[in-house]
C-alpha cells in the first residue's frame, strides 16, 4: 500500500508546487516540470503495474488544473513512463550529463507528442502554437533537465530511508529487470 | 495445455496489462472530451482534495513573500511615494473629468429612452493556483458551484477580462484564461466599433481575427467586449493593440493584441455570477402588472 500512496503524495505536493512557488518565477517559460522528473523517476526505478497506474493519475492531476480540454497528460504521462521502463537498467544514469539528457531528451518528446496531439484533435489550424515550440518548450525541458539531477538525489534518498533499499524491494509479477 | 496457458499468461500479462492502460487513457480523454458526468464527478472529488495544498502553499509563499516586500526591501520607498502621490493627482482629474462624462452620457440614455444597463451581481474570489503545465493558461480559484459558480460565466478584474470558467468543483474552480489559445471572445474595436474576434495566442498575448480588411485599425487601439456572446458584458476592457498585420491580400487583417490584465500576476479576480435588474426598472415592472382603471370623463358628450 506505501508503495503507491507515498509516490502519489509525493506527485500531489510536487504539483502544489510547480503550480504554486515555481508560478512566482518572472519568466514563465523557464518553470521547470518537476512532476515529469518525478514521472521518468519512477519510469526507472518503479515495476510496471503500479508505475503506470501512478503515472496515469499524475497525468490525470496536471489535466484537472490545467486548462487542458482533451486530457492529453493522461495519455502522454503514462507513454513516457512505459517509454523510461524501457531504459531501466540499460543505461548509465549516475552522472550529472546522463541525467540531463535523458530528461532533456524525454521531455522534448512529450513537449511534440502533446503538440501532434493538439493539432489532430483541434477542429482549427494551430499556427499560434508553433513558435512555443522554440520559445517555450526549449527552455523549458533545458530548465527541467539542469534541476533534475537534484531531485534526482533527493528522490533516491527519500525512497531509500522509506523502502530502506535503492529498488525499493518492489518486484511485480512478470517483471524481468 | 493448463501449464501452457498458465506460462503464457504470465508471460504476456504486464503488456497486456499496459494496453489496457493506455486504452483507459484514450477513453478518460474522450469522456473529457464529451464532457462526461462520470469525468466531472471524479475532476471535482480530485480538486476537493488537491486544491487545500494549494491554498495552504499559495497562503505560506505570499506571507513569506510580504515579509520581504513590507520588512526587508525598503529601498527605493521613499522615491517611489513621491512619484504615486504625482500618478494620484493626475488620476484624481481624470476620473472628475469622467464622472462628467458619465453623467453627460446619463442624460443622454434617459432622453432617447434607452435601457439601462443590466448591472450584473459578482463573486469576488482568490486565485490560489496556475497551470501546472506551461501548454495552457489557467487558474484556480477558490470558489466553486457552491458559491454559485457555474461552467462558462465570465471571470473579471477591475482592469479587464481575466477569462472564463472551465472546469467547478464543490469549493474551487479552474478558468480559463484569455490568453489560452481555447479561449475566443467576441469583441469590437472601441474607437471604430469594429467587429472581431479576440483568440489567445499560448504566451501573454492574444489575437484579433476576422477583422475585415476595410475595418481601420492602429497600434494603441483599445479592444472591449461586444456583448454579443451573453457571458460577457459589453464594453469590458480587453486589450490594447500593438502590431497589425495585414498579410498581403485576403479578406480579413489581423492584429496582435496585449491583454489590459496582468494575467501573470493575478490574485483576486470576480466571477459575473449573474444578472440583476436594478430597482428603477423592477418597480416599473410592478407598476406594469397592476390592473388599469378606466377613467370618467366630466360633462361633455
Amino acid at each position: 500500500m506505501r508503495r503507491i500512496v507515498f509516490p502519489l503524495f509525493l506527485g500531489v505536493i510536487f504539483l502544489t508546487f510547480q503550480s504554486t512557488l515555481l508560478a512566482f518565477l518572472p519568466i514563465q517559460s523557464i518553470r521547470p516540470d518537476i512532476v515529469l522528473i518525478l514521472t521518468l523517476y519512477l519510469g526507472l526505478f518503479y515495476p510496471p503495474i503500479s508505475g503506470g497506474i501512478l503515472a496515469v493519475f499524475m497525468g490525470f492531476l496536471m489535466d484537472l488544473f490545467s486548462g487542458n480540454s482533451f486530457g492529453l497528460y493522461t495519455l502522454s504521462r503514462p507513454l513516457i513512463f512505459y517509454a523510461a521502463q524501457f531504459f531501466k537498467g540499460r543505461l548509465y544514469l549516475e552522472s550529472f550529463i546522463s541525467q540531463f539528457l535523458f530528461v532533456f531528451i524525454f521531455g522534448l518528446g512529450e513537449g511534440f507528442l502533446i503538440f501532434i496531439l493538439l493539432d489532430v484533435l483541434n477542429p482549427g489550424p494551430i499556427s499560434n502554437l508553433s513558435p512555443l515550440l522554440f520559445t517555450l518548450l526549449l527552455p523549458q525541458v533545458f530548465v527541467t533537465g539542469l534541476v533534475t539531477p537534484i531531485f534526482f538525489f533527493l528522490l533516491h534518498k527519500g525512497f531509500l530511508s522509506f523502502f530502506g533499499h535503492p529498488e525499493m524491494e518492489l518486484v511485480e509479477r512478470g517483471d524481468r529487470s | 495445455m493448463r501449464i501452457r496457458s498458465l506460462f503464457l499468461f504470465r508471460r504476456y500479462s504486464i503488456p497486456v496489462f499496459i494496453i489496457i492502460l493506455l486504452l483507459s487513457a484514450l477513453i478518460v480523454m474522450s469522456l473529457r472530451v464529451k464532457q462526461r458526468k462520470g469525468i466531472d464527478f471524479a475532476d471535482a472529488v480530485l480538486m476537493e482534495f488537491c486544491a487545500p495544498f494549494q491554498k495552504v502553499s499559495n497562503f505560506v509563499i505570499k506571507a513569506i513573500h510580504g515579509v520581504f516586500q513590507e520588512y526587508l526591501f525598503l529601498v527605493h520607498l521613499q522615491r517611489e511615494n513621491v512619484v504615486l502621490k504625482q500618478r494620484m493627482a493626475e488620476l484624481q482629474k481624470e476620473n472628475h473629468q469622467m464622472k462628467e462624462m458619465a453623467l453627460a452620457n446619463e442624460r443622454l440614455y434617459k432622453l432617447l429612452q434607452f435601457r439601462e444597463k443590466i448591472s450584473p451581481s459578482v463573486t469576488a474570489a482568490e486565485v490560489i493556483g496556475q497551470d501546472p503545465s506551461s501548454w495552457f493558461k489557467s487558474v484556480t480559484i477558490n470558489k466553486g458551484e457552491k458559491d454559485g459558480v457555474r461552467t462558462g460565466m465570465a471571470v473579471i478584474s477591475p482592469e479587464g477580462v481575466v477569462g472564463q470558467i472551465l472546469k467547478t468543483a464543490p469549493h474551487y474552480s479552474t478558468v480559463l484564461l484569455i490568453t489560452d489559445y481555447n479561449s475566443a471572445i467576441d469583441s469590437i474595436i472601441q474607437r471604430t466599433r469594429a467587429k472581431a474576434i479576440v483568440e489567445g495566442k499560448g504566451e501573454n498575448r492574444c489575437q484579433l481575427k476576422y477583422l475585415l480588411r476595410t475595418e481601420e485599425v492602429i497600434v494603441g487601439d483599445g479592444v472591449v467586449t461586444s456583448g454579443l456572446s451573453g457571458n460577457f458584458p459589453k464594453g469590458l476592457m480587453v486589450g490594447e493593440v500593438r502590431k497589425v498585420d495585414k498579410k498581403g491580400h485576403g479578406v480579413f487583417q489581423y492584429a496582435e493584441l496585449v491583454p489590459s490584465v496582468d494575467l501573470t500576476k493575478l490574485e483576486e479576480v470576480l466571477v459575473i455570477t449573474g444578472s440583476s435588474l436594478p430597482p428603477q426598472e423592477e418597480k416599473e415592472k410592478k407598476g406594469k402588472k397592476a390592473p388599469v382603471r378606466p377613467s370618467r370623463r366630466r360633462g361633455g358628450s
